[in-house]
């Protein structure tokens, strides 16, 4: 198996942009992940590509994924577009990687696209809600949002995290995002103001969901026989794991862990032969501040139950032990569901370039991303590390 | 052997509108000897409310709706004018497909009519369920709606039921009913002839009882027809036993006009306070009245539940029925396929899980691969108990619910949502998630113990699909 590299990363502003479209989006991430690339590259060179995308609010559910590399030149390049809900171009990236390490490509784009906000409200909140168990718990008059309130309600019920520690994910995630240009809530915000913000989903409040973003973002991946062509600076795969669950999270042993996050990352960690205790920083799923806190019990972050406090204590915000989510996460930065995946992977591969700005983590060498779809029916987690120094 | 009621059970809506909140809406309060009626929630119809009196019947009787070989329902407001409506709600019980099925309605005399025939079927078809539920409505201003409540009854009929059906009778005039409903309207209407329609009545109502074979001396209770407060009492005369006597068991004053359930409500409210005998007169519209002399050899088991639990202000009242709420919105909803949900009834109605022959564990919904042993086998069948314990819960906020739920959450506001385990039979459980209802969603926590009840989900390409949400455990 050969080893696969990023070699270029990038994306669109996230946000509500009604000039745009799916294919303009993805434009813009498209020139911006060959810009990104360190000795350049020619459309010719690419040879596979995978576009994550729920489908636009079912505009575009055949074909959309030729539409858009037809769109920025790409014609004649296969291409597929993958769909697992918000994880979409989580598996792009790790489909890409597959193609590339199995020596069928030796460049493959991955990326993904979505636009919801030209949606009428109640079309949104349709397409935002077929995620879920749709026969179970859409028929319980369950949302997105209240799926995550229930894994809160049981959270809270079963360790006693609190409203506030879920407000320090947000302040925290905020104060990342507004380094970010490419934020759709690049503001900050206080423990007062997420405290005090409108109820969406008891126990969850407005600062403790994501905002419904348009946007695009993209990566290229490359063989270890042509990475040189590329860059001199490579940024390997050092692991890559994925897993899926029941879509339902009635289903599942446990309300307070995704064992799909689980068993992605004991594969990922294994692979690249780290733990959590190794990494510089970490891009994980907060669609809802209760998945970030989640996500560091179930990626080892902390010991489960103690995600609220590791929250809380700070070590994740820039400057801290392990910072998380630099990028603004889902959060700040924004959610487009079928980009965000990839866009996880522009972030670290900023990072590890050196590239971050303001939000630059010193000495980062190796970052990790997780990406969940719906609640947890499909999760990726892909491990990155600047080579030569990890 | 003379058929018998052998149980009974009675339920009625928790939300109460007073005549006093729509005095002061209206200047006036029309519905006269009402002090306030009962009004069914957002998801609630005759069938919702059938299914709680039936549950309550069958429970007090000890008789599993399996065993049931013939089923009744009387109701003027059926959910829809054409629809074989039965085998879902023999569905709901686990009566069989065999079971024969009717219903009665057009007339408020439904009810009885409905007693009569279980009476004459139940020797060759095994114990029977009558069930008489109804919630009529009216023009907003007028009397029929300011008296308009809703509830339900039921009984189960034996062969050798211990409140024996001794005597029928019935009465009819080739006249025109003083109360109607065109086709097409879900609205009832009268004629509003005060001396004509009270002529009508009392006509009937005593006819009908002149003819009605009984023992005057062993009857303590009666139970008469009320569209409104006063009606009842124009026919004491005609009956053994005092006003006194008929108030004790009237439910009109508390739940309001409950059309064909009202007599069959006031049945079951004597069979609960151990009456020894019981004479009923239900009265159609002026051209017919059904009659019925019952005797109560020995205590009749009984479930009624018709205390009401909130007040609602005019305004919410409007707001749950759907008055001053907008239909469902455009833009498409959630999708589960009318097929898909038929192969999802036993679950939907009755909890059906499924055990795994090869762990042991229960699977709900029992479909694919086992969720904790991951057997492709074959489930055997398990009906889960109907109480349960919230394992998570969340509220649905004013405006967030699904597009299909927006109707639902216009008339009954923000509403809680949460997973439920269900105990097994033999140990284990299963989880489902679950919508509440009856519950301030801010009252909803981790730990609670709830039960099920059936109601309405939502409506899709005209049909209604029914299924299970949970309450706070009684």
């Amino acid at each position: 198996m050969r080893d696969a590299y990023l070699i270029g990363a990038g994306q669109s502003d996230f946000g509500a942009f009604p000039d745009e479209s799916y294919r303009s989006l993805f434009r813009t991430a498209f020139e911006e992940t060959t810009a990104s690339v360190p000795k350049g590259i020619s459309r010719d060179d690419i040879d596979e590509a995978y576009i994550g995308m729920v489908s636009i609010g079912g505009r575009q559910i055949g074909l959309p994924g030729p539409a858009v590399t037809e769109h920025v030149g790409l014609d004649g390049v296969p291409c597929v577009r993958l769909e697992n809900a918000c994880a979409a171009s989580g598996y792009s990236v790790r489909q890409a990687i597959q193609a590339v390490r199995s020596g069928m490509a030796d460049v493959a784009l991955a990326g993904g696209t979505e636009v919801m906000n030209d949606l009428g409200r109640d079309r949104a909140r349709y397409w935002l809600g077929v995620s879920g168990e749709m026969e179970w718990e859409r028929m319980a008059g369950t949302t997105f949002s209240g799926v995550f309130a229930q894994i809160a309600s049981a959270h809270m019920a079963e360790y006693g995290t609190t409203s506030e520690q879920l407000s320090h994910v947000a302040v925290k995630s905020h104060e990342h995002g507004a380094k970010n240009p490419h934020a759709h809530l690049g503001y900050e915000c206080s423990l007062e103001d997420a405290e005090s913000a409108p109820t969406i989903a008891a126990p969850l409040g407005l600062y403790h969901c994501c905002p419904m973003s348009d946007g695009a973002a993209a990566v290229l991946v490359a063989s270890e026989d042509v990475v040189d062509e590329y860059t001199d600076d490579p940024i390997r795969v050092a692991g890559a794991g994925a897993a899926s669950g029941g879509i339902g999270l009635f289903e599942r042993d446990s309300y307070t862990s995704i064992p799909a996050t689980r068993d992605a990352a004991a594969a990922a960690y294994d692979e690249a032969g780290i733990s959590a205790d190794d990494l510089d920083f970490a891009e994980v799923h907060d669609c809802f501040s209760i998945a970030e806190i989640v996500a560091y019990e179930d990626l080892g972050f902390c010991d489960p139950g103690e995600g609220g406090a590791f929250a809380e204590s700070g070590e994740t915000r820039l400057g801290g032990d392990l910072p998380v989510n630099t990028s603004g996460g889902l959060k700040s930065k924004g959610h487009p569901i079928g980009a965000t995946g990839a866009s996880q992977m522009v972030e670290v591969f900023e990072q590890l370039s050196g590239h971050a700005g303001d939000r630059q983590v010193a000495d980062a060498t190796v970052g990790l991303a997780h990406n969940i779809g719906g609640s947890g029916g499909a999760a990726t987690v892909h491990i990155l590390e600047r080579e030569g120094s990890a | 052997m003379t058929p018998g009621i052998a149980a009974a059970g009675a339920y009625a809506p928790r939300s109460r509108l007073t005549g006093d909140a729509i005095a002061d809406a209206w200047g006036q309060f029309k519905a006269g000897g009402i002090e306030e009626t009962a009004v069914p929630g957002p998801d609630e119809d005759v069938l919702t409310m059938g299914y709680e009196a039936a549950r309550n019947a069958l429970d007090a009787a000890a008789v599993s709706g399996a065993d049931v070989g013939w089923v009744g329902f009387a109701t003027t407001n059926p959910p829809v004018e054409e629809e074989a409506l039965l085998p879902r709600f023999g569905e709901m019980l686990a009566v069989p497909e065999t079971a024969e099925t009717t219903m009665f309605t057009g007339s408020l005399t439904a009810g009885v009519r409905a007693l009569r025939a279980a009476a004459r079927a139940v020797d060759s078809t095994g114990p029977a369920l009558v069930v008489a539920s109804d919630a009529p409505r009216g023009a907003l201003d007028e009397a029929l709606e300011q008296g308009a409540g809703a509830g339900a009854a039921a009984f189960v009929v034996t062969a050798d039921g211990a409140a024996t059906l001794d005597a029928f009778a019935s009465v009819a005039e080739p006249a025109a009913g003083t109360r109607f409903r065109e086709r097409g309207s879900d609205r009832s209407a009268g004629l509003g002839i005060t001396p004509f329609d009270r002529q009508a009545f009392e006509s009937t109502v005593t006819r009908a009882l002149g003819s009605l074979d009984y023992d005057e001396a062993a009857v303590d209770a009666a139970a008469v027809q009320a569209t409104d407060g006063r009606q009842p009492y124009r026919v004491t005369g005609a009956l053994p036993v005092s006003g006194e006597d008929l108030k004790a068991h009237a439910t009109v004053h508390t739940l309001g006009d409950t059309g064909a359930a009202s007599v069959p409500l006031s049945i079951a409210m004597a069979l609960s306070d151990d009456v020894s005998g019981i004479v009923g007169v239900a009265a159609g519209s002026g051209a017919t009245a059904e009659a019925v002399a019952i005797d109560v050899t020995e205590t009749v088991p009984t479930g009624v539940s018709l205390d009401g639990e909130v007040d609602l202000d005019y305004a919410s009242y409007l707001r749950q029925r759907g008055e001053v709420t907008g239909g469902a919105p455009q833009g498409g909803g959630g999708y589960v396929s009318l097929p898909a949900w038929h192969r999802s009834l036993a679950q939907r109605y009755r909890l059906e899980a499924g055990r795994c022959p090869a762990c042991d564990r229960l699977n709900m919904p029992p479909r694919g691969a086992c969720s904790h042993c991951n057997a492709l086998a074959e489930y055997e069948p398990v009906e889960l108990s109907r109480t349960g314990s919230v394992e998570a819960s969340s509220i649905i906020s004013q405006g967030g619910a699904p597009p299909e739920f927006a109707e639902l959450q216009g008339r009954s506001g923000e509403y809680a949502t949460g997973i439920v385990a269900f105990d097994g039979p033999d140990g284990g459980s299963a989880s489902l998630p679950a919508l509440f209802v009856e519950v301030d969603p801010e009252d909803v926590a981790v730990g609670d113990e709830v039960e099920m009840t059936i109601r309405r989900i939502y409506t899709q390409e005209g049909v209604t699909r029914y299924g299970f949400k949970v309450r706070p455990s009684a």
